[in-house]
């Protein structure tokens, strides 16, 4: 089954080092009649693609190469220019851990508003909390606000709920390891089970090795075109040259 | 059959999507209580103290002066300032943190696909309980005591709501065109203190000459503080051509947000 298509999907973005985020400038230079309109660049060209239920894909290229662009059109964040993106079934994030806590408010809070941020109901994360919790071993900080938590337990936290919500389609951006030995493990071991289960996973990673164990399918991204989609070998051998 | 079909997920998606928006409005609103009080006893009531203390000052200093256009009694110059300050207070506060919502998520907007409106939306709300628990008990108080009159204290809600969405529109103007221009606050806190002195909030209207007294109206917020001050202080039955001008005005500030808020927000992630 399809579970992301993306028919021609093309990405402008206004340059935001030009932009002058300033009225009293605009307004000046629309009087001497020095305004321009903001220069736009090409992030992604004409991109089609087609990914199935269950599929491992790896995304490669250099830096600015538009991976995390695309990434970003698949969850939504990003409308394209032109083209169209259709995708089926709950898409979560991992996003960059604990950047979406608010320190002042409890641990359990947090856990509810970082949940219904990722698309689930406030009932249904209501029910997750002990094992949230449990997982990333901070039972006995449930009412304690996160800005009194060390970084490491703030990442455990992190990944505990970003991983317990078990949607269709995982988005990765750069693999996660987070915590002391244990929980490393642990996490190790929650990442493989949601592999084998049935979710699409996508993953951006300049991490090659990881990539060829783990994906079954690679995309190169070069300058937002496709280069190449197919086998993770053979992508890592034209990426590499 | 398929358009039928087709309908049919098109309308159960919508449903969802306004589910999650009342989830994604409710947990914004309480996070943003939360934050506000933390470990203050005061609390909600802190809202209160702002206007209960201008009002202290004013009556102490132009209450002598003025007090002759309010039937030469000191209190009820004292309760028109108050209920002013109310509306003024409120207004400014709101949309001065409405201004910065879009971009203080902007962050948060990069990672997650939420929807935009929800931020200036949230802001609006979480004010609008300030209001509720703050302010407006007092209001009913009043109303009840000059009127004795249930009905009176009903009607209450219409220069309120006028209020809020005066505030809502406003407040998503400024906060889309604050993504384009970081230097908006600074003009919009003249912009605030310009809309402050010209309501009159402070000194009877009749002060202003004749000439300049029509420039007032233009202040969406003059038409709502007339409202209340009617209906609160006055012990008359409402005066619904005040009612529905302030409701008015509410309206067509909320449809401009609206109209800038549709056109502009495509163009926000890419400044965020």
């Amino acid at each position: 089954m399809e579970v992301i298509r993306l028919d021609h999907v093309s990405l402008w973005r206004r340059t935001q080092e030009e932009f002058s985020y300033d009225l009293k400038k605009t307004i000046l230079n629309l009087v001497q009649g020095r305004y321009r309109s903001p220069s736009k660049k090409q992030i992604l060209n004409n991109i089609d693609l087609v990914i199935h239920q269950g599929e491992k894909v790896g995304i490669i290229g250099a830096n600015g190469s538009g991976k995390s662009t695309l990434l970003k059109i698949i969850c939504g964040i990003f409308t394209p220019t032109s083209g169209t993106v259709r995708v089926r079934g709950k898409i979560a994030p991992l996003i960059e851990l604990g950047g979406g806590f608010e320190p002042e408010i409890s641990v359990v809070d947090n856990i509810i508003f970082y949940g219904i941020l990722l698309g689930f109901s406030k009932q249904e994360m209501k029910g997750k909390i002990s094992s949230i919790l449990e997982f990333a071993q901070l039972e006995e900080y449930a009412e304690i606000p996160v800005k009194a938590l060390s970084s490491g337990m703030t990442a455990r936290l992190g990944f505990s709920i970003a991983t317990d919500v078990k949607p269709d389609i995982l988005i990765l951006d750069e693999v996660l390891s987070v915590g002391d030995a244990h929980f490393q493990s642990k996490s190790k071991q929650r990442m493989d089970q949601l592999w084998q289960a049935n979710t699409t996973v996508l993953l951006v990673s300049h991490d090659l090795d990881f990539l060829q164990k783990t994906c079954n399918s690679a995309i190169l991204l070069d300058k937002g075109n496709i280069k190449f989609i197919g086998s993770v070998h053979e992508a890592i051998k034209i990426y590499l040259e | 059959m398929e358009a039928k079909r087709f309908n049919k997920v098109f309308f159960l998606e919508k449903i969802n999507d306004i589910k999650r928006y009342i989830d994604l409005l409710e947990i914004l609103v309480t996070r943003h209580l939360k934050v506000r009080y933390r470990g203050s006893i005061l609390g909600v009531y802190w809202s209160l103290l702002n206007p209960l203390i201008l009002t202290g000052v004013y009556t102490a200093i132009f209450g002598a002066a003025f007090s002759q256009y309010y039937n030469n009694s000191i209190l009820n110059y004292c309760l028109a300032a108050f209920t002013g300050l109310v509306v003024v207070n409120f207004f400014s506060s709101c949309t001065a943190q409405t201004l910065l919502s879009i971009v203080n998520n902007g962050t948060l907007l990069n990672k997650i696909k939420i929807p935009i409106s929800i931020f200036p939306v949230s802001i609006v709300f979480a004010n609008l309980f300030h209001l509720i628990v703050g302010a407006v008990p007092l209001l009913i108080i009043f109303t009840l005591v000059t009127s004795s009159n249930i009905l009176n204290a009903l009607l209450l809600l219409f220069p309120l709501v006028s209020l809020n969405f005066v505030c809502l529109g406003i407040g998503l103007i400024v906060s889309s065109l604050y993504v384009f221009f970081r230097d908006l606050h600074y003009i919009y806190e003249l912009i605030i203190f310009v809309l402050w002195i010209s309501s009159p909030v402070f000194y009877p209207s009749e002060i202003v000459s004749d000439n300049i007294r029509p420039l007032l109206n233009l202040n969406p917020l003059v038409s709502i503080i007339q409202s209340l001050r009617q209906i609160t202080l006055s012990g008359n039955t409402p005066d619904l051509s005040l009612v529905w001008s302030s409701f008015f005005s509410g309206i067509i500030l909320v449809v401009l947000g609206l109209i800038c808020f549709k056109t502009l927000y495509r163009k926000f992630i890419d400044l965020l």
